[in-house]
């Protein structure tokens, strides 16, 4: 191997910090760590001509490990390690570290003790580079593939988005024909136009018009290039890895065939058998061979199996003039390759009939939204009618009532967003069709906030529509008259009311769709508290989930109005499209590795990671050993912290780099203070660590910081290795034990801190000298003070007695 | 979790005293939806009672109306509401954290203070009339033993319910 030259550049950042720092003694104190080969000192090194001093000490002096003391390293390492890559050094093996908001800023009260604090530091970086091994950018093949998993207003217009970037697409909807839930819904807030009004694609030849937007069965959805439409189908096993997965589709019997039936609906007019229309709220019949609605997408009958009679009939198949029906079609199993999946399932209708009190499903009379705007619907069972279902006589009293099964700790506690712009949309649309309807809303609280909304609710009230505030206790049937009477108290007027009703609509909430924790768990991502699928951060990275290649959009994540489904649809899309675009993805190699000799093959760490990243392949007889995917992996160290025979590592983070960089740190105390390790994660810990010094807050040298990926990378014989080389006191900085960036990180952290104290106890140490914190970056005062606290406590312990 | 609050001023001081006692835990979570009240049949009878004023007004922090009002000595623990608040504040159990309040400060009904007292010195809260004492047997009843006054004292003591002073005050 070739002979270690580090080159250590300290910035003072233009003088300021020679201020506080003594930097003539840091500089000899560096001159005498053995491998480094070269010293220099200047007003920054980020930039400029110091970054030219960088780049010709790599090539005319041979340095071949960078040290740079610089500020914010945060931002000039990114261009530190740019050109030292071009300069032809590996840019794995650069070390920057931070003298001002770690070392002078923080203790500008004591300059001696932060020069000593600034040696150790320097010690343990130049300690850690000479260790760093070079690492390969890694490449992995993409296929210009995507599956869109959903075909409702959300999946297609991921679907379309994509296709027309030019990616192939695969648009997998259970459903014999497309649209969703939105196409059932007849019409949208808060424009009142149709729910299968689309955007045109940009393949429509007739309408490159930039306003062209058209019903879903006359737009042309299906002619657009590239993109393949499976309805009736369902994806029943993904595997492979991102980039690269192999989708197997099973594609259920329509029993027609798609290109050859005409519609002409000759089939139904002989088709014997009638069963309740469920897509139409169970307010007509239909025949066994059926569409939902006319204007469906596609266009094309289809056979329901568990109504049809199939040979002992096959009255269809003989009038058919096309002969498009075909019986003995077979359930098909297709392979799909692609790159990035799109999950877009979206969310359906609670059953409201656990809520006893309100006797859905009992008295014909109480329905849902959804129900109600099949009626709303002028292609609906009732053309257009609002009928009472029980007598089918028109309903003139409607009663709303919101929240039925949401904002519930009964049944489901969240607020399902859209129900109220749903209610009043539905009670407008029968007040202007039938303006002598005595409309009542009772509601908890209404909420209208999107664009224009509010403006729907001040309509709403102009137009006579009632509102009381109140959530009824119960609905109940008087015989006599056959009609409803919902029992309320209105809370403002502190007033109770028997409210009469021919009609009542229960504006149901939101939930998951059905199959959604089963497609989850195929595809390794993870629902939320409340069973959606669950955004990786629902801060700033929707639609994507903790595996790259695969994203989320509409009301999959959670309940959404059609123009915020649209929205979604559009970053998944966009994300699908950053991720496969070059048709290849690249990575570096900071990912864990198994030494096979030692792996034991007990499963623990293919069940920690939170990436999915590791799998257990079979070594000879009986034996299997762990194997860890450089694509999935993403370097938090977590499987490390938890293999209990050490038998895996992380690249960058190997055992004997953070052992000399802890060794190094502890070296030197310089403060007559007992000196107190804290490791804190690369995330919120240490730019917690950044901001106490960006703001200046003061707290003692004598607590050195080291930098680990993430908490979840330590082990419990590390806490006892930092008191052997020196620590009296040892805390652990990680993020929110629910905002770690890789997930359980900081939780794994804080149980195995947890544990450590416990043994601590057996060994002689007292427990309180370890600690662990969780905080964000902008608890810089909190990190502060937990030095300062940790400092306190440590000091009234006393020295530190090792057995 | 243990909470350790200081006192704080009025409504946050009046709504954790509820909280911290048995029954009372869940009354923060109320978005007063009235669903209590259109359930209670006793709301429905007399405009002096209402579950969801009750709840409001304890957190808001009107501690002396709540406690003197004497309409949360009307509640008839039929468990209505409870069933049916759709944030399962326990609304019958908050009445009864809100009573036991109420009589730690003082503000007895008469009839409460009469059972009270008649518990303590008799062992019962009925006294037993001659009517009775005369009816029992022609029902096929034993005649009733005496109440067991001892060991009812060594609970009540126990209890502290002997401790309380049961005469202090009498609201309606
Ligand atoms: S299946 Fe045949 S008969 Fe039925 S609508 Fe299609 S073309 Fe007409
Ligand atoms: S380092 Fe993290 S992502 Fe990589 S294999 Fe280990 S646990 Fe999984
Ligand atoms: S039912 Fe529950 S949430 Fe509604 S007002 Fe009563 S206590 Fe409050
Ligand atoms: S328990 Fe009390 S408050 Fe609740 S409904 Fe019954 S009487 Fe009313």
């Amino acid at each position: 191997m070739e002979e270690v030259k580090v080159g250590v550049f300290l910035s003072d950042c233009g003088k300021q910090l020679a201020e506080i720092l003594d930097f003539k003694a840091l500089t000899e104190h560096v001159k005498k760590v053995s491998g480094v080969a070269l010293v220099v000192r200047g007003n920054e090194f980020w930039r400029g001509e110091g970054l030219k001093t960088i780049v010709d000490a790599i090539k005319s002096k041979k340095i071949n490990r960078l040290v740079v003391a610089e500020t914010l390293p945060k931002l000039s390492e990114v261009k530190i390690v740019k050109a030292a890559e071009e300069a032809g050094l590996n840019p794995y093996l650069v070390e920057v570290i931070d003298l001002k908001d770690h070392c002078a800023w923080p203790h500008r009260d004591a300059p001696l003790e932060a020069t000593e604090k600034a040696k150790a530091m320097l010690s343990a970086a130049i300690e850690r580079a000479k260790l760093l091994e070079p690492l390969e950018k890694l490449e992995f093949p993409a296929v210009k593939s995507v599956l869109v998993i959903g075909g409702g207003i959300a999946g297609m217009q991921a679907a379309e988005d994509l296709a027309d970037l030019g990616f192939e697409v695969h648009l997998v909807e259970k459903a014999p024909f497309l649209g969703g839930l939105a196409a059932r819904a007849g019409r949208f807030f808060p424009t009142d136009d149709c729910a299968i009004c689309i955007q045109s694609p940009a393949s429509d030849v007739k309408a490159i018009t930039h306003t062209s937007r058209k019903c879903v069965y006359r737009s042309g959805f299906s002619e657009i290039p590239n993109l393949n439409i499976l309805t009736n189908s369902k994806v029943v096993k993904v595997e492979g890895v991102p980039g690269n997965y192999k989708v197997t589709v099973e594609k259920k019997p329509r029993y027609v065939d798609e290109s050859k039936c005409v519609r002409c609906d000759l089939c139904t007019t002989v088709c014997p058998v009638e069963v309740p229309d469920e897509y139409n709220a169970k307010l007509k019949t239909r025949k066994a061979i059926y569409i939902n609605t006319p204007p469906v997408h596609p266009p094309v009958y289809v056979i329901d199996e568990s109504a049809c009679k199939f040979q002992e009939c096959a009255k269809c198949v003989e009038i058919c003039p096309t002969k498009a029906v075909k019986l003995n079609q077979k359930t098909e199993k297709l392979t799909l390759n692609v790159g990035g999946i799109i999950v877009a399932t979206g969310f359906k209708e609670y059953d409201p009939s656990v809520i006893k009190e309100y006797h859905y499903g009992e008295y014909p009379d109480v329905i849902t939204n959804l129900e109600l705007a099949r009626m709303i619907d002028g292609f609906g069972p009732t053309n257009g009618a609002i009928i009472k279902p029980s007598d089918r006589k028109p309903a003139k009293r409607i009663v709303f009532i919101q929240c039925v099964g949401s904002r519930d700790r009964r049944w489901n506690p969240w607020c399902s967003s859209i129900c109220c712009m749903i209610s009043l949309k539905n009670a407008m649309l029968i007040k202007s069709a039938y303006p002598d309807t005595d409309i009542t809303i009772c509601y908890i609280d209404i909420r209208t906030t999107g664009r224009e909304h509010e403006y729907y609710y001040e309509k709403a009230r102009e137009m006579g529509i009632k509102f009381v505030k109140g959530r009824p206790t119960e609905i109940s049937h008087d015989p006599d008259g056959n009609i409803l009477i919902v029992d309320v108290e209105d809370a403002i007027l502190r007033r109770f009311f028997e409210l009469e009703a021919d009609l009542v609509v229960l504006a149901t909430a939101m939930v998951p769709s059905e199959d959604t924790k089963e497609l989850a768990e195929m595809l390794g991502i993870e629902l939320d508290q409340d069973g959606f699928f669950k955004e990786y951060n629902a801060k700033l990275r929707p639609t994507e989930t903790k595996i790259r290649g695969i994203y989320l959009c509409g009301g999959a994540t959670f309940p959404k109005d059609a123009p915020t489904s649209s929205l979604h649809a559009h970053s998944a899309a966009v994300k699908t499209a950053k991720f496969l675009s070059t048709g290849k993805i690249i990575k570096d190699q900071r990912t864990a590795f198994v030494n096979e000799e030692y792996c034991g093959d007990c499963e623990f760490c293919p069940v920690i990671c939170p990436f999915n990243a590791i799998t257990l392949v079979p070594k000879g007889e009986d034996h299997f050993v762990a194997q860890v995917s450089d694509l999935k992996c993403e370097g938090c160290g977590i499987c490390v912290g938890t293999c209990p025979v050490n038998a895996i590592e992380l690249r960058h983070s190997r055992p004997n780099q953070m052992e000399a960089q802890m060794n190094a740190l502890l070296s030197v105390n310089g403060t007559s203070k007992p000196l107190i390790l804290a490791i804190t994660c690369s995330e919120c810990g240490h730019t917690a660590v950044d901001s106490s010094g960006m703001a200046m807050m003061q707290y003692p040298a004598n607590v050195r910081v080291m930098k680990v990926p993430c908490t979840g990378i330590l082990q419990v014989h590390q806490f006892l290795q930092a008191f052997k080389a020196g620590a009296q006191g040892v805390m652990v900085v990680g993020c929110k034990t629910d905002g770690c960036h890789y997930e359980v990180g900081s939780q794994k952290a804080q149980k195995k801190v947890d544990l450590a104290k416990v043994l601590l106890k057996e060994y002689g140490i007292e427990p309180e000298r370890l600690e662990m914190f969780h905080m964000v970056f902008i608890e810089g005062d909190k990190f502060a003070e937990a030095a300062q606290m940790m400092t306190e406590r440590i000091e009234k312990l006393g020295p530190l007695q090792l057995m | 979790m243990k909470h350790e609050k200081e006192q704080k001023t009025s409504a946050t001081s009046f709504s954790d005293e509820i909280r911290s006692q048995l029954g009372g835990e869940t009354i923060a979570l109320c978005y007063q939806c009235g669903t209590c009240a259109s359930s209670c049949p006793v709301a429905k009878t007399t405009e002096r009672y209402n579950p969801r004023d009750i709840i409001r007004l304890s957190l808001l922090g009107e501690k002396q109306e709540v406690l003197t009002s004497g309409a949360i000595w009307l509640c008839s623990s039929c468990y209505n509401c409870q069933e049916r608040c759709p944030q399962k504040v326990e609304i019958a159990d908050v009445i009864y954290a809100l009573r036991n309040i109420a009589i730690k400060e003082g503000h007895i009904p008469n009839i409460y203070s009469e059972f009270a007292t008649g518990l303590m010195n008799e062992g019962r809260i009925v006294p037993i009339s001659k009517f009775v004492e005369k009816k029992r047997p022609e029902y096929g009843l034993p005649p009733l033993r005496p109440a067991g006054l001892d060991t009812l004292k060594k609970i009540l003591a126990a209890t502290g319910f002997d401790k309380i002073q049961w005469k202090k005050e009498g609201t309606p």
